[in-house]
């Protein structure tokens, strides 16, 4: 009987490695691919391009596996459907999630051709969440967990998707590296940069790839939601919704960033309970399960990753867009970022928020105001 | 799965048993440094000089115009850097070359550009040949050295090496020329192409890796790169390679002595693989089909495929080919040769370079012919579906 053949995608972290080395247990024909997304070097033919030590990595477990590993140049589809929209995002003064639509297009969409090229049924990551019988569940690691990140794949895809480590914890995931012997990578310090974002500056990816006069990293004003104007900024693409660093100091109570208005540039601020939002509009809406809830059902929602999970009620659909009001008022809706609907361990769907409304408007209304951010 | 087949003679080629054998002693008791006076180092000195005499009859040149160097990355960059920083002093102030030379010239010709010369790239042709008209306009008396590969060794395009040697001493340049690729596949001579410096490279002719050798002119002289003792005379100090050394002059000799009997049948290989790729699948296109190519590449892409796909396939099937062009990642890069010389962006992502060599048979050119068509229509099944 021919082994059944899945393609892990290996960063050269732990996680994937991992990931690769179960599957070699369980008897998967295992394929490792490292996807060179970027080069950090001079694009010039000329020059040597940037050999990145994590690819090495990956191709040093791979070997220590005894498995194949391949390095697959995926730079100008990452380029469009993830750094561009990076960009984009945040010219238009919103905070986007550039591994989210990695996940989507990158991940499980170009690299499944890539799959099938290969005749793998199966595709893997170091992901901790569960696939099972074709749905996508929450990894067993509550801290860990990275269904907030993994909404917008095709629904088609889940059933093909492997990820076993998302039934593992984190030092579970350490203690088996160390197990099989993968020193390279058990003892690897968690990464929480976006990979592309040297340094965790994301305005340096900014400036290189923005006309030099843009808006999103020229002066504005910040203002209070009244509209006084009480300072001013070097620019909105290094403001986020909820964030306070880089604010001017002074008021009795903490002062957050409460919207951002790419039209006059501003950075409006105000203390915390304008950041709480009793609604929330998303768009790009995609169902993962059959059975896809409708106007009127009550489900689970997070704004973010980490957050805890809140109860919602979905009170519109209009093709790809969703509405849903909150039972409590959540803070810190940032559009860009991801709305996820879970019931229990299941991931439902996900979508991109467009707009919070603030609490105390009123639910499913279209009024203009008060939308957070346009 | 049918024996694996390995079409990437022009990435490396497996080390000969007549080399391997001729190395072995210098592995073994003939270990001496031949930099030594005593017999141990007598002893390695003899073959370390009868190696050099028989490459350099090998090449048409004489034993006094070979260094013996790490291989053909180190032969182009002591060329260009050596050339350029000697003759700079001379009121020298540019390098030409062309947009299809391999990695290290564009490199070390980019090198001496940071230091100040002026980088001259020449126009190439549709099959990467150098137009003539270009060559008249950049090769001027200024110019501290022109350097020419002899064969691609993407696209196998065989450049007219006698004739711009020739045109380039006319006016007084320095030329050189990559003959890494053209050695042991066409003929190469130093006694009839009047080339200042050559490179020339070990692996690809059934010696080992790491081993190389440049030819320099009598009275042409470069700068060195590294410095220390006297061996090579100084240009290349350091202790020689001796095994290695011997290696290669044994390759050499034998790539001389079997090119009339060998090479035919190498061509002969290719046309029939390309023949069948094309009857197979009338869209393919065949790079550099037009120029005179050396007898053992092909360079090939098929519409609405990418070359990464297709390795990756070629290779679950046990066919090893390459794009032409890896990234020191290994990852597959699209080509700046396929577009120094105009290929649509669509059809250079879809390069595969087949290198026939002397791992190459009738089967398994066969086994290609009847594979590669296959895999083809697989993927313009899966990209079908993908858009």
């Amino acid at each position: 009987m021919t082994r059944e053949r899945v393609l892990v995608a290996m960063s050269g972290g732990v996680d994937s490695s991992v990931a690769a080395a179960l599957l070699v247990e369980q008897g998967y024909d295992v394929i490792g691919a490292t996807m060179k997304l970027f080069c950090y070097g001079d694009s010039v033919p000329d020059r040597p391009c940037c050999s990145l030590d994590s690819i090495d990595d990956a191709r040093r477990v791979c070997e220590r596996l005894g498995i194949p590993h391949y390095v697959l140049n995926m730079e100008d589809a990452f380029g469009r459907d993830v750094l561009q929209n990076f960009v984009d995002e945040y010219a238009r003064g919103r905070t986007p999630i550039p591994c989210v639509r990695c996940n989507s297009f990158t991940k499980f969409r170009d690299l499944l051709h890539k799959a099938d090229a290969l005749d793998a049924q199966w595709i893997a990551t170091g992901h901790y969440a569960r696939a099972e019988n074709g749905e996508l569940k929450r990894g067993q690691d509550p801290a860990k967990d990275q269904s907030y990140f993994l909404w917008g794949i095709d629904r088609s895809v889940v059933a093909r998707m492997l990820l076993p480590v998302g039934a593992l914890t984190k030092s579970e995931t350490r203690a088996r590296a160390r197990a099989l012997g993968l020193t390279v990578v058990a003892e690897k310090p968690e990464s929480q940069d976006i990979c592309f974002v040297p340094g965790g500056d994301h305005t340096v990816v900014l400036a290189k790839h923005l006309p030099a006069a843009d808006a999103a990293l020229s002066r504005g004003p910040i203002v209070l939601s009244d509209g006084r104007r009480v300072g001013e900024h070097e620019g909105f693409a290094r403001f986020t919704i909820g964030q306070r660093r880089g604010l001017p100091g002074g008021y009795a109570q903490p002062m957050f960033v409460v919207a951002i208005r790419p039209a006059d540039r501003a950075v409006v601020i105000g203390p915390r309970d304008e950041l709480l939002g009793s609604g929330i509009v998303a768009r790009e809406m995609n169902w993962l399960v059959a059975d896809a809830p409708e106007v009127g059902a009550a489900v689970e929602v997070q704004v973010r990753h980490h957050a805890a999970p809140a109860r919602a009620e979905i009170v519109r659909i209009e093709g790809d867009e969703i509405e849903l009001a909150l039972d409590e008022p959540v803070s810190a809706i940032s559009p860009g970022q991801s709305l996820v609907i879970y019931r229990g361990e299941r991931v439902l769907g996900g979508g991109v928020i467009e707009a919070g409304r603030a609490a105390g408007a009123e639910r499913g209304t279209r009024a203009r105001l008060p939308i957070f951010a346009a | 799965m049918p024996a694996p087949v390995y079409l990437d003679h022009a990435a490396t080629t497996p080390v000969r048993a007549e080399v391997l054998a001729a190395m072995e002693p210098f592995y073994g008791p003939k270990f001496g440094n031949p930099s030594s006076m005593h017999r141990w180092g007598r002893e390695a000195r003899a073959s370390l000089d009868e190696a050099r005499e028989r490459l350099a009859a090998a090449l048409g040149a004489s034993s006094d115009e070979i260094v013996f160097t790490s291989g053909g990355t180190e032969c182009d960059n002591l060329a260009i850097l050596g050339s350029w920083r000697l003759l700079r002093e001379k009121g020298k102030r540019a390098v030409v070359t062309t947009p299809i030379e391999h990695k290290a010239i564009l490199a070390a010709t980019h090198q001496a550009h940071h230091e100040g010369a002026e980088e001259r790239l020449l126009a190439v042709d549709g099959s990467g040949v150098v137009r003539d008209e270009s060559f008249d306009a950049l090769v001027r008396d200024d110019v501290a050295i022109c350097s020419v590969m002899w064969v691609n060794n993407e696209i196998g395009t065989v450049q007219p090496i006698k004739k711009l040697a020739e045109r380039a001493k006319s006016r007084g340049v320095l030329f050189h020329t990559d003959a890494v690729q053209a050695f042991g596949h066409i003929p190469v001579s130093a006694k009839t192409t009047p080339v200042d410096i050559l490179s020339l490279s070990g692996h690809k002719i059934g010696a080992p890796k790491g081993i190389g050798a440049i030819y320099i002119r009598r009275g042409t002289f470069v700068e060195p790169l590294q410095f220390g003792g006297a061996q090579n005379r100084g240009v290349r100090p350091g202790t020689e390679n001796v095994a290695a050394a011997v290696g290669l002059a044994r390759a050499a000799e034998l790539a001389v002595e079997e090119l009339d009997t060998e090479m035919p049948k190498i061509r002969a290989m290719r046309d029939e693989l390309q023949r069948e790729l094309e009857a197979r699948i009338p869209d393919a296109v065949v790079h550099a089909s037009a120029a005179q190519r050396a007898p053992h590449i092909l360079n090939i892409s098929v519409p609405g495929t990418d070359s990464e796909s297709m390795l990756l396939a070629l290779d679950m099937s046990g066919v090893a080919c390459s794009s032409g062009s890896a990234c020191q990642s290994g990852s597959v890069d699209p080509s700046h040769v396929l577009e120094a010389i105009g290929v649509p962006r669509e059809l250079a992502i879809a390069a595969v370079r087949m290198s026939l060599g002397s791992l190459t048979t009738p089967a398994c050119v066969e086994r290609v012919v009847q594979l590669f068509p296959a895999l083809i229509s697989k993927a313009r099944r899966l990209s079908g579906v993908a858009s």
